[in-house]
């Protein structure tokens, strides 16, 4: 008998051992936790484009401007004096003396020179904001080839100069930037990640044999050397990501929390159950069910929805040909205008959002840009839908393809994709698959248009209706619907170099004119924003765009 | 003995190998792998840290600069969907996790699932065999994700008695690893019973009952360490699965074990986390199994008589 | 995954000889003596409580599948009504019964309806596993010598390998191919589903037809069909097979269980059956969410397909425990 209970014995002691191992307890409290909207793919800014990322990226790093707590409006962070001479081409930006790095070092022009020149030679996804200044976009494309000529073998090419590009500094602590056209917005421009100062020092040791490429190790603890209110403590994988106030920050009486604590939550409910159990003080994205259950019973004093900076959509491929090479139904703009016209948005955020989103007919959320006149875009009209069907020679429906609908396997997304099949049935008499797949490779479908119609979203960046128009630029390498209209292109260039605020946001009006009438796209509605906050948490600001800075969060407690 | 440990050892690495080759292939002939023609498909980072530190980016390197790797360093190289990452940082950190879960749900499984079986064998026909095997049934005839968010909602939500997720104290164990055990439990209960029949079968039980011993001894001491054999067979496979963590059970519960992110990497054609895990896994199976073999002999000292005679 | 044992107590192995043999003679002899079991069906409680459940409950959802399917009827699986979302069961119409989905949808039309498709693919997971088994476990058990081995070797490295990430991958390898081979996804996507479950469920069975085969295989009148020239097809349908039909039949009865168990987490995974097709354990993970949430839960929506899944699975496992038993006489004589 005894020899029978040595097998449980074992296995009870192994377990012990192996809970004693794996815990991460870590000791200190921290002074503000939270739930993050997923879990963090890339702290290098370089390579970054999640909003969770983006969020920390805001507490370690500082830019020349930075974000009020409360507006979220640009301000002078890193720089203390910022002039712009006549033509608003040129922009003279001086670095505070007391500008430090965590280790000590001093902020110099330098570090900004290293990054932004880093954006241009390995290009990341936001490549294309530096192209506004002069000479970039020239300069990035000159090097991709001359990387490309070395690979082949031959390094007859020489490197291209960078002295092309506007980008100058005067000395240690003087930068000036030349832009080919007035950006109005270049200071929210100049607080968002991409323009960010990176320490090179701390990266050399990571720098791979090719000379422009640092492995992705040095974003990580102890390695990390960043300049903004916090420093990156302590990041294990998937569990939790410890932020510690800088003592070096040039502002940092005013930080608040000195332990930031990001903790890890994948399943909607298991985020829910972990604030509850008091391990976390802001939950930033409630799972939608839960947040619509609450609202439909009246209510809870720390849950807040609000509108988002963002649009849910659908896109449709225009292309001549479907992935599978059969002819394309959708290039024809009269069947896309058909498709648009005949989606009834109120089921979708009746029964599938449940938050009050907002339904929308426009691509750029209206009422969010003071001057900016949204176009009323199509209306739902089946039986002008019906009509412009025949008239593309598919009467009834008729001979037209059967084409499937593709949405990753998230969220709401299967919901939406049910409605609208059965709308598009019942309306106009057409048959459409469904076709779910994981995130990963819907993102890659999506982007090489191996799709015919596709659900989409989009979040602006800055405070510009540019975030949002130039994803559709003929150029532009976010097209995922790979439209393209002239004189779309045309007006965007022409805002471009308009100098005038108020002249200029009506030619973008009229460029989204064009872009909802041409229906490339089928906007459904304005997403929205759900927070859990508790009560004692205060600094958190309910942002369209989501975004916080930690260094004026405090839990009074 | 020692010879045939031998010969068992020894075949690890060959099996090994072939777990290594199938799983490559496989994951290779998906579609949306990460080498395929797509240039998003693997971020620049990623790419490059492939290239540069393993200068793997075809298959023929996959085969053979890539094993090596694994063999001399114990380098699993970088993971492909969580740039950064190397897939031993991550195997470091959810492997003791999961395997403390797993431990206490093969703990678990082997009490339950044993009383259960034993019941259910002595009371054959009657209403106990059929209620007990019932209950353990129930477990395995809902699927996972349901008997765990149950399990949650009636002692976490309701009853308040533990915590309903998350990882750090020892009451966080308890129901997640009974989650998990309830596929185990059942097929324990199940093997006991039809093994307890065997037994019970014999004539020497019924000797012992004769000779007036009392029923609960003859059926513990006696019948159950003979048919406790195949369930000490199974204690292998089970402990491997328990171990390396069980997705949903993780899931529900936010666990930071190694299942969800194993899957996780299947999802995303995650190539070198995949192949890490499936090594791991294959390996703990691998071993496990070696040592119910060895165990063998301490629970039933025919068998090494029966080795030796061969 | 299933984890699976690796010595069944059914098979032939050289550890257990000394104890088994005489066991499998008996065994045998009495299968083949007893093999119009069939009238003791009625002593086995199991058994027909187990099959009377299932019949009911596939024949309601077969017999409901003109009104399920007809995109006029109350009942169609997918009639999204856009006032009637999430409401919990009423009496006052039929397709209230269940209440509905968050699309409006009458869930009693989708449970009826993924009832069938989950019976389904359960079958027809079965009916791979069994085939591919069978002629695995025939083949190695009869051959002998190196093809056992080899065989044998190759059952040993796939159980070595997780369960979730074949099924995962040969479901993504095959699906694409396949949908451009039927034109049509929906069909692909359901072919595909119980492919790749029964091609990851035959392990076991080979296991088992194998140690059958092997303890057949000396019996005097095989070895006299082999001396008299009978040709080896021949041997295997009219000797071998019908006394495998016992083996064959309890493993494919519980195996049915498992491939619905495992649709129904590839469903809680995102890649299961692909909407708006129903299958129990598809309309289960969707329902999670909802009915579990600590606010204001749906109840409905979890309640009605997991009573229906335990129930099924419940009656399959009962009836395969109970046609095990039945083909065990000797285990009448176990009592304490």
């Amino acid at each position: 008998m005894m020899r029978l209970l040595t097998i449980p014995v074992m296995l009870a002691g192994l377990a012990a051992a192996a809970v004693y191992w794996s815990n991460d307890a870590g000791g200190r409290r921290p002074d503000f936790a939270f739930i993050n909207r997923g879990d963090n793919k890339c702290l290098d800014p370089n390579g970054m484009s999640w909003m969770q990322d983006i969020r920390v990226a805001y507490a370690l790093w500082e830019g020349l401007y930075t974000l009020d707590p409360v507006t979220l409006t640009p301000v002078l962070g890193c720089a203390d004096r910022a002039t712009v001479d006549s033509t608003r081409t040129v922009w003279t930006l001086h670095i505070r003396p007391e500008a430090r790095w965590t280790n000590g070092d001093r902020v110099k022009a330098g570090d900004f020179l290293f990054e932004w020149r880093r954006f241009l030679e390995t290009p990341g996804e936001y490549t294309y904001l530096h192209y506004y200044v002069r000479g970039a976009k020239q300069y990035a494309s000159e090097f991709a080839d001359y990387v490309a000529a070395k690979e082949k073998g031959g390094t007859t090419r020489p490197a291209p100069d960078f002295s092309i590009v506007g980008e100058k500094a005067l000395d240690e602590r003087t930068l000036v930037v030349t832009l080919s056209d007035p950006v109005p917005f270049f200071p929210a421009l100049l607080a968002f990640p991409p323009f960010f100062p990176m320490h090179e020092a701390s990266m050399r040791p990571f720098r791979e044999s090719d000379g422009l490429h640092y492995r992705l190790d040095f974003t990580r603890p102890p390695n990390l050397v960043s300049n903004g209110p916090y420093r990156l403590a302590q990041w294990s994988f998937k569990r939790r990501l410890r932020m510690v106030a800088s003592d070096y920050y040039w502002n940092r009486a005013n930080v608040k929390s000195r332990v930031v604590d990001q903790v890890y939550a994948d399943d909607g409910l298991a985020a829910y159950r972990t604030y509850e159990r008091g391990e976390a003080d802001w939950l930033s994205d409630v799972d939608a069910n839960l947040a619509a259950q609450i609202l439909a019973k009246g209510g809870r004093d720390d849950l807040h929805v609000f509108p988002a900076f963002g649009t849910y959509f659908y896109t449709l491929n225009c292309l001549p040909n479907l992935p599978d090479g059969r002819e394309n139904p959708l290039a024809d703009v009269c069947v896309r205008k058909a498709l648009a016209m005949s989606i009834d948005r109120d089921p979708i955020v009746r029964n599938v959002g449940r938050l009050g989103q907002p339904p929308s007919r426009t691509y750029i959320p209206p009422n969010v840009f003071e001057g900016y006149s949204s176009p009323p875009g199509l209306a739902y009209d089946p039986e002008q839908a019906r009509k412009l069907l025949a008239q593309a020679g598919y009467r009834n429906g008729q001979g037209f393809p059967n084409l499937t609908i593709l949405y990753n396997t998230d969220g709401i997304h299967a919901d939406v994709a049910q409605i609208m099949r059965r709308q598009w049935l019942n309306n106009l008499n057409i048959q459409m698959d469904l076709q779910g797949v994981e995130v990963k490779v819907f993102g890659q479908m999506l982007h090489t248009q191996q799709y015919a119609v596709a659900r989409a979203s989009w979040y602006g960046d800055y405070a510009d209706p540019t975030t949002f128009s130039d994803k559709y630029k003929s150029d532009s390498d976010d097209n995922d619907a790979k439209w393209s209209n002239a004189e779309y292109d045309r007006l965007c260039a022409e805002a471009q170099r308009e100098t005038d605020q108020g002249r200029r946001l009506r030619l973008l009006g009229r460029a989204e004119n064009i872009l909802l009438n041409e229906a490339p796209i089928i906007p459904l509605f304005t997403y929205v924003n759900a927070y859990m906050i508790r009560p004692q948490a205060k600094g958190i600001p309910l942002a369209a765009n989501a975004m916080l800075m930690f260094n004026s969060v405090q839990v009074v407690r | 003995m020692a010879r045939f440990i031998a010969w068992r050892i020894a075949q690890l690495p060959v099996i090994l190998a072939v777990v290594y080759l199938i799983t490559f292939g496989l994951v290779w002939v998906a579609p949306g792998s990460p080498y395929e023609n797509n240039d998003r498909a693997l971020s620049e980072a990623a790419k490059n840290d492939l290239k540069l530190r393993f200068h793997a980016q075809s298959w023929e390197q996959f085969l053979t600069y890539y094993p090596w790797q694994i063999v001399r360093h114990g380098d699993f190289g970088p993971s492909l969907s969580y740039e950064g990452w190397s897939v031993n940082d991550i195997l470091r950190s959810s492997l003791p996790v999961s395997m403390a879960l797993g431990l206490v749900a093969v703990f678990i499984a082997l009490i339950g699932g044993s009383a259960a079986g034993v019941t259910a064998a002595v009371r054959r026909g009657g209403l106990l065999d059929v209620l007990s095997l019932g209950m353990a049934l129930v477990g395995v005839s809902l699927p996972a994700f349901v008997v765990a968010g149950l399990l949650i909602v009636i002692f976490s939500d309701w009853l308040h008695w533990l915590p309903g997720g998350g990882w750090g104290e020892l009451r966080q164990i308890v129901l997640p690893a009974l989650a998990l055990a309830m596929m185990p439990m059942a097929y324990i209960a199940r093997l006991t019973r039809s093994s307890m029949l065997d037994t019970l079968g014999n004539d020497y039980i019924r000797t012992a009952r004769a000779k007036g011993l009392p029923r609960w001894t003859v059926v513990w001491k006696h019948a159950f360490r003979n048919a406790f054999l195949p369930v000490f067979t199974y204690l292998g496979p089970a402990t491997a699965y328990a171990m390396t963590g069980s997705f949903v059970v993780e899931t529900v519960f936010n666990i930071p074990g190694l299942g969800q992110h194993f899957v996780n990497g299947v999802k995303n054609r995650d190539q070198t986390l995949i192949l890490g895990t499936v090594l791991v896994y294959a390996a703990f199976l691998l071993t496990l199994n070696l040592l119910v073999d060895i165990g063998y002999a301490v629970v039933d000292p025919r068998i090494e008589v029966e080795a030796r005679q061969q | 995954m299933k984890p699976e044992i690796r010595n069944s107590n059914d098979e032939s192995n050289s550890k257990f000889k000394i104890r088994n043999k005489g066991r499998f003679i008996i065994r045998i002899s009495n299968l083949i003596r007893h093999s119009n079991f069939e009238f003791r069906i009625f002593k086995h409680l199991r058994i027909s409580i187990g099959g009377g459940i299932l019949a009911l409950l596939l024949g309601i959802c077969v017999i409901s599948l003109p009104w399920t399917l007809r995109s006029s009827s109350d009942f169609y699986f997918d009639r999204q009504r856009a006032d009637s979302a999430l409401l919990s069961p009423q009496t006052h119409s039929p397709w209230l019964w269940f209440g509905t989905s968050m699309l409006g949808q009458s869930l009693l039309g989708q449970c009826l309806a993924g009832g069938v498709i989950s019976l389904t693919i359960g079958l027809a997971a079965a009916a791979i596993s069994v085939a591919l088994g069978v002629s695995v476990g025939l083949v190695a058990g009869y051959r002998g010598g190196w093809v056992d081995s080899l065989l044998m070797r190759i059952v040993d490295v796939l159980y070595a390998l997780p369960y979730i990430l074949l099924v995962i991958l040969f479901k993504i390898a095959l699906e694409s191919g396949l949908g451009k081979a039927l034109h049509s996804s929906a069909g692909a996507n359901l072919v595909v589903l119980f492919l790749s479950i029964g091609l990851v469920s035959w392990l076991t069975m080979a296991r088992v037809i194998r140690g059958q085969v092997l303890s057949l295989r000396t019996l005097p009148f095989v070895e006299a069909a082999r001396a008299a020239g009978v040709p080896g097809y021949r041997i295997f349908l009219r000797h071998l097979l019908p006394n495998l039909i016992g083996p064959i039949t309890v493993y494919a009865t519980l195996t049915v269980p498992q491939a619905i168990l495992q649709e129904s987490l590839l469903s809680f995974l995102g890649i299961g059956i692909q909407k708006p097709l129903p299958t129990w354990g598809s309309l289960a993970s969707d329902g999670l969410g909802l009915a579990l949430a600590p606010v204001a839960s749906c109840w409905w929506l979890l309640l009605f397909p997991c009573t229906l899944l335990g129930v099924t699975l419940v009656a399959l496992n009962f009836v395969g425990d109970g046609l095990r038993d039945a083909f065990d006489p000797k285990r009448e004589g176990a009592k304490v």
